[in-house]
């Protein structure tokens, strides 16, 4: 079933109507100024899902109940936590260099928000098409390293100093193999653009039609990934008992907050990346052949098989925080470098020999 | 019987009140929405030297649970968390890097004295010579929970007596300037 | 070795040592001048090899001291207590047993922190526990201050 209204319907009522109003620069700036509200509020609402999300599966992943007094089952956990944290005292340390300081959390932000430019909700609800869409992810998402580094730098704190190096080291090394893993669904697919990706799919998930290739590129995807995050069971940069926290040791309230919406941010990120090129992006499950089935199957709202996916590789990436012990940081390296890297090679030789041969379904 | 929203009136401790029982329409409702943000929100500093630390850890574990009140969230760094729990003894080598700690973090912030060691010195009051008599001689404490140990619902009885505290009291405290009469 | 062999072996090497009747460890009493030799024996002697120090700790009886050194064998897995007495109280000294077994550094920093015992030939005697600058050695019987409320 195909919506009654499409949001390519949605999108295109609006821009007549701002442009019947205004001309034709005011009406590109104020189309600007709601993407960027509906981006907000996208990135707002999901890390008050997240951190909600997150809390409760830490405590039945613990055989306990999580936040249950406040709000509703603990519904309003998320809120009480943010407001909380803006409510809280602005701390620079004594020695710190202020403007590095303060500009770590926001340039950590701000490539967060970037990133989430290039990415396809639903059919038709996309942000920009660009041609080169899962490239820009992976180079945006690249200059985080450098908030990582001024944060653990400008603290003055040799605790903080150590956390950064190790949070850059390790981001930088486990950049490769994610590159590496997507790249072996692009030669199947052909394209760099995400509209390309999904649409390709069409007929199938990536994770089922490009079969051995495919799927160990997702599951290398989401090692690095988490490993990328600074999530367990690779937080060795910010786990308590080594660091106390790393990088952001010295930073409290506003500030602190934003680093945590950073890393929320991130997260869902890297799960909507592994949903869009393994996954399927927004098609609905279909299997070639049963006709029946993919018609229930196209009852389902393209953007609830979205967001559906994305929760799933989400919680994935908790389960394993809360399964896994930590890995020292020597481990985690030689990891990526000598086992992740050289397979992550030898998957896509074997990626583009299957797309040579036409051996993909 | 515990400390709730109805018997604060006669409870024991400091409770911030407006100066004439009066109270600005908007920093009143901005105080509830603080205070509930604050009460409901409590992360804890990972701080347990002794025997007491071990219930402490208990009631944080699936059987007790803490988090359901919303205190999951233990950051190791003062900066970050607001809540200290000082539980266990504390001996005078300690107190400096409790103190340390104490400034160390973040308004507003607030102490639990858990057990009897850190209310009194406990058990070693008479005899000890390394033992900080009370560690309100230290740092400000707001509420304690006596016990040795005590038992993880106490401990959770004495953060709610806290959360109740936090409601009760000004998020703003806001000095007006004195006048010439005042002085 | 059980603890009547342990008794028998240390009658024929040591002849002036004295026994204690105890219910679990067999304890041996001696002299302070032969202290070293008899550990240093106990410790290399293959059918003794005596290769941990598990607790080197002191005693204050109110006339004299007491230093006692547990040891314990990892091959053969048996136990002795060794003591020592000491009778001045003004400037207790006693040989380091550093290099018997090196566990006994920390041991004996505890000792000199808490009852004031020196030990001689000691790589680094210094005040572990209770900080450099506190005055006193509070395990003694005669200490006092202002901390304790019931001398």
């Amino acid at each position: 079933m195909i919506l009654m209204i499409g949001f390519k319907d949605i999108t295109l009522w609006i821009h007549q109507m701002l442009s019947g109003y205004l001309n034709p620069g005011w009406v590109v700036a104020s189309e600007a100024l709601l993407v960027g509200l509906a981006m907000i509020l996208l990135v707002v609402i999901m890390a008050v899902a997240m951190i909600y999300m997150e809390r409760k599966v830490a405590g039945f992943m613990q055989l306990r109940l999580g936040p249950m007094r406040v709000g509703l089952w603990g519904s309003m956990q998320a809120f009480a936590d943010v407001l909380k944290l803006l409510l809280k005292e602005c701390l620079t340390p004594n020695g710190a260099d202020k403007l590095l300081f303060s500009l770590a959390p926001f340039v950590v932000l701000t490539v967060s928000f970037l990133a989430l430019a290039p990415f396809s909700f639903a059919p038709g609800l996309q942000l920009w098409d660009l041609n080169i869409g899962v490239l820009y992810i992976s180079a945006v998402s690249s200059i985080g390293v450098i908030g990582i580094l001024m944060a653990g730098w400008s603290s003055n704190n040799k605790y903080s100093l150590l956390g950064g190096m190790r949070s850059g080291a390790q981001i930088v090394s486990y950049e490769l193999s994610a590159g590496l893993s997507i790249i072996a669904i692009v030669i199947m697919c052909g394209s760099l653009s995400i509209h390309d990706i999904i649409l390709s799919q069409s007929d199938g998930w990536w994770i089922f039609k490009g079969h051995l290739p495919a799927m160990f590129a997702f599951v290398v995807f989401v090692i690095a990934s988490t490993a990328e995050l600074n999530r367990a069971p690779f937080d060795l940069a910010e786990a308590e008992q080594e660091l106390t926290a790393g990088f952001h040791t010295e930073y409290s309230g506003m500030q602190f907050a934003m680093f945590f919406l950073a890393e929320y941010t991130n997260m869902f990120i890297v799960s909507m990346v592994g949903t869009t090129v393994f996954l399927g992006g927004w098609m609905p499950f279909h299997i070639v052949g049963f006709e029946a089935f993919n018609h229930l199957m196209d009852y389902v709202p393209s953007f609830i098989w979205f967001f559906g996916k994305t929760f799933f590789i989400l919680f994935l990436i908790m389960w394993f925080r809360w399964t896994f012990p930590r890995m020292r940081i020597d481990q985690l390296l030689k990891l990526e470098w000598k086992y992740l890297l050289p397979l992550s090679i030898i998957n896509i030789v074997i990626a583009a020999f299957i797309t040579i041969m036409g051996w993909h379904f | 019987m515990g400390v709730t929203e109805d018997n604060l009136n006669t409870f024991p401790g400091e409770v911030y009140r407006d100066d004439a029982g009066q109270a600005n329409f908007f920093v009143t409702s901005i105080d509830k929405l603080a205070n509930w943000a604050r009460s409901n929100s409590l992360w804890p500093l990972t701080f347990g030297t002794s025997c007491c630390a071990i219930e402490m850890m208990s009631a944080a574990s699936a059987k007790y649970d803490w988090s359901r009140f919303g205190f999951e969230v233990a950051r190791a760094t003062p900066r970050q968390a607001d809540l200290i729990i000082v539980a266990g003894t504390i001996c005078t080598k300690m107190a400096p890097v409790l103190k340390r700690l104490y400034n160390q973090m973040a308004n507003p912030k607030y102490v639990i004295a858990m057990g009897s060691c850190t209310i009194s010195g406990g058990p070693f009051y008479y005899y000890s010579y390394s033992v900080v008599k009370g560690v309100d001689t230290i740092i400000p404490v707001d509420v304690y929970i006596p016990g040795c140990p005590p038992r993880p619902e106490a401990l959770l009885e004495g953060m709610m007596a806290l959360q109740a505290k936090i409601k009760k009291s000004r998020a703003y405290v806001i000095d007006s300037p004195k006048t010439k009469q005042e002085e | 070795m059980s603890k009547e062999e342990l008794k028998a072996y240390l009658e024929v090497n040591f002849p002036t040592c004295k026994f204690e009747d105890t219910i679990d460890f067999p304890v041996v009493i001696v002299e302070q001048g032969q202290l070293l030799s008899l550990l240093k024996s106990l410790r290399e002697a293959p059918s003794t090899d005596f290769d941990l120090l598990f607790c080197q700790t002191a005693v204050d009886y109110k006339t004299r001291f007491e230093v006692i050194y547990h040891l314990s064998s990892t091959t053969f897995r048996h136990d002795l207590v060794v003591k020592v007495l000491l009778d001045d109280r003004e400037h207790p000294e006693l040989e380091s047993i550093f290099s018997i077994w090196k566990a006994a550094e920390l041991f004996e920093n505890e000792i000199f922190d808490l009852f004031g015992i020196r030990f001689l030939n000691h790589p680094n005697l210094r005040r572990i526990i209770l900080g450099d600058e506190w005055q006193g050695y509070p395990l003694r019987k005669d200490y006092t201050d202002a901390n304790i409320l019931i001398p």
